[in-house]
């Protein structure tokens, strides 16, 4: 059972987010394919590869931030232990962010983008995000203010979530010039997820590791905070890293070499304390799919984002690799260890809670775990392969594009099985979360 | 440790990091002004940086290595492929790359489809982009002066300078094959040699012929890859 009765509004950002994982890793394969084999003239007349990556990045992004609002209006209740300030108003930005969305979405198939990669939402609907983005900090401000107590964790979430929205804006002014479009749009990127997602995994992942552990709040809290501190001197000047070719000065080298190679230390920091918490745990494991989580993602987090994006950081490395496959092998392993499994670590926690579950099974919850993660793991490993193909063929020996690709293709066509079973496991973790029942057997 | 300390750590940490981006960033942007040759940014450029963006050109191809990674780089399309060749895969991409195993849109998203104005904003914008001094990136684009100012395509190749490692040095083989190596845009070179004579080689290198962009090219550099090229006989395609 909830604690309060206003968490509830959480489950159907749940849902919603979880829906549009599978969208999102659908949109995925269509991708693959067109990287795997020749699609037709007529097709790509009518849904050119373009269009499908801005549905896949969007769509990850939409549900990875609704999983994160749903998460902050779960955890904000029980840590100011008071109930939201207005759930009706959580609603309503709910309906007002998924029909904006939507429209992006259909907006998009029809050539409405303001063409920036990643940043496609053209600037009217830009506004509709603002607004549901401003709703939700107020909500989630207005519980804060008006409730008794604020915990690190509390402030930590809302520095992340209130830091993520402000940096959104620096995406949007039209730059006439090319290169200081790409400064600031990093700003977006890379100081959102090496910056304020961060802020908020952290958070999460700390709360969780209170509630389903039983350690004290005063141990996690402190390492909470010497987490952010690094992660933030580490990932501000690291935003360095990707100022090496883009019209940027070469002292970049030094700042974005130095302070980016040192960005895997916080989140090696965060494996080895969610370890030592697990292992000084004073609850006995419920629900083992929950610890299952949380301990993939601390791992895959440091892999991901700490192993794979320290390998081509340095100038001399990236000077090769920069904008190849080596870097979609990073971005998916990060994406995937960072914020997708820290998101659902936390449906796998709540989800039960909002349906008064507190013992469910854990077979399926396990299988798509590890179906998941062994086939990103594989399809990462394509990536690289074809990544280092492609820097060493075409960077080094100086071929053509196109003849450098042709070498790659079959690790393309890796990526692609890998990614059909992928799939499968999202859909059963899907089917799993909205299916989840009281367990009698076992309790 | 307390919390305390934790607490001071995380202040002082992020603050410290937080005020040197903010300096390197005022810092790079009076720096950028120069490197990207800001007075050369003509309302024309930005036009076409608009159209790049109207048809979402940057969610395939990436420009200063940064967009999507399913079709080729356009940081140096300019010098590399010519404004002919750019007009030409724009308005005709289906027989531009009629050989090629991955397609480009004639039509864009809505059915959309680009004019010839458009694509002469377009091609204002990469000359303009070609013009920002990268670090030498990409490394393809820079042989001759690449990562920390020397060049690594000199001394790969026992051949030195001559013959084949010049022909890839140019950029020949991003569109011909030749030895079983190279792009398929263009014929493959193997062969070339029975199907014209000297001065015509010479002529197509240095003037273009169809879609090939004529280029730059020192006399030194004309006359090995000419005389390489003229003793490639045989009876190919």
């Amino acid at each position: 059972m909830t604690v309060f009765k206003s968490q509830r509004v959480s489950y159907y950002y749940f849902v919603l987010a979880l829906l549009l994982f599978g969208l999102q890793v659908l949109t995925g394969l269509w991708l693959a394919a067109n990287y795997a084999f020749t699609i037709p003239q007529g097709i790509v007349d009518i849904f050119h590869f373009g269009t499908a990556r801005s549905f896949h990045t969007n769509l990850l992004v939409l549900w990875l931030l609704l999983g994160f609002m749903g998460g902050a209006y779960f955890m904000i209740p029980e840590e100011t232990n008071s109930e939201l300030y207005s759930p009706k108003i959580a609603y309503i930005q709910l309906i007002l962010l998924a029909l904006t969305g939507v429209a992006a979405l259909i907006g998009f198939s029809f050539g409405w983008t303001q063409g920036t990669p990643l940043l496609e939402i053209p600037p009217l609907l830009d506004i509709l995000v603002v607004i549901g983005a401003l709703m939700f900090l107020f909500n989630i401000g207005m519980t804060l203010i008006k409730a008794k107590e604020r915990t690190v964790i509390s402030w930590t979430l809302l520095a992340g979530l209130l830091f993520l929205s402000l940096l959104y804006l620096f995406g949007h002014p039209f730059y006439k010039n090319l290169s200081n479009e790409f400064y600031w749009w990093w700003w977006v990127i890379h100081l959102w997820v090496e910056g304020a997602w961060e802020l908020i995994t952290a958070s999460i992942m700390a709360w969780i590791i209170i509630k389903v552990t039983g350690v004290d709040r005063a141990v996690v809290e402190k390492w909470l905070y010497i987490e952010i501190g690094l992660f933030l001197f580490t990932g501000l000047v690291g935003t360095g890293h990707h100022y090496y070719w883009i019209g940027t000065p070469e002292y970049w080298y030094w700042w974005g070499g130095i302070f980016s190679a040192l960005e895997p230390l916080p989140i090696l920091l965060m494996v080895w304390d969610t370890y030592t918490h697990i292992k000084d745990r004073k609850n006995e494991i419920i629900n083992p799919v929950v610890w299952t989580y949380i301990i993939g993602s601390a791992i895959v987090h440091f892999v991901g984002a700490g192993i794979w994006g320290f390998a081509q950081t340095l100038p001399q490395v990236n000077y090769f690799t920069h904008g190849s496959q080596v870097t979609v092998s990073h971005g998916h392993l990060a994406f995937f260890g960072a914020f997708v499994l820290i998101n659902l670590t936390i449906f796998y926690y709540a989800i039960p809670k909002l349906k008064g579950i507190e013992r469910f099974k854990s077979t399926l919850g396990l299988w798509g775990f590890w179906i998941t993660n062994s086939f990103m793991f594989i399809m990462v490993l394509a990536f690289s392969a074809a990544g280092i193909l492609q820097s060493y063929l075409e960077r080094k020996m100086g071929l053509g594009y196109m003849t450098a690709q042709a070498e790659m293709q079959f690790w393309f066509q890796v990526v692609l099985v890998c990614g059909i079973v992928f799939f499968i496991g999202t859909v059963i973790i899907i089917y799993d979360l909205l299916s989840l029942k009281e367990n009698k057997a076992e309790a | 440790m307390s919390i305390k300390t934790a607490k001071i750590i995380f202040w002082v940490g992020s603050m410290i990091s937080m005020l040197i981006l903010i300096i390197l960033t005022f810092d790079s942007m009076g720096q950028m002004a120069v490197r990207t040759k800001e007075k050369n940014l003509s309302e024309e450029v930005v036009a076409g940086k608009k159209i790049f963006r109207k048809y979402n050109c940057n969610d395939c191809h990436t420009i200063l290595g940064i967009g999507g990674y399913y079709a080729p780089d356009l940081t140096r399309v300019y010098r590399r492929k010519g404004a002919k060749y750019i007009e030409s895969v724009i308005m005709d991409p289906e027989n531009t790359l009629k050989n090629s195993f991955r397609k480009m849109p004639k039509k864009y998203a809505g059915g959309y489809e680009v004019t010839p104005e458009e694509v002469k904003k377009m091609i204002t914008f990469f000359k303009w982009v070609d013009g920002i001094d990268t670090n030498n990136w990409p490394p393809q684009d820079h042989k001759e002066k690449t990562f920390g100012g020397n060049s690594f395509y000199q001394n790969n190749s026992a051949g030195g300078t001559n013959d084949l490692t010049l022909l890839k040095r140019k950029g020949c083989i991003d569109c011909h094959k030749i030895r079983g190596t190279g792009g398929t845009y263009g014929p493959a070179l193997d062969g070339v040699g029975s199907r014209f004579n000297l001065q015509e080689i010479r002529k197509i290198i240095k003037e273009g012929k169809g879609n090939m962009p004529g280029r730059d090219i020192s006399e030194e550099n004309l006359q090995t890859i000419g005389n390489f090229l003229i003793k490639q006989k045989g009876g190919q395609k």
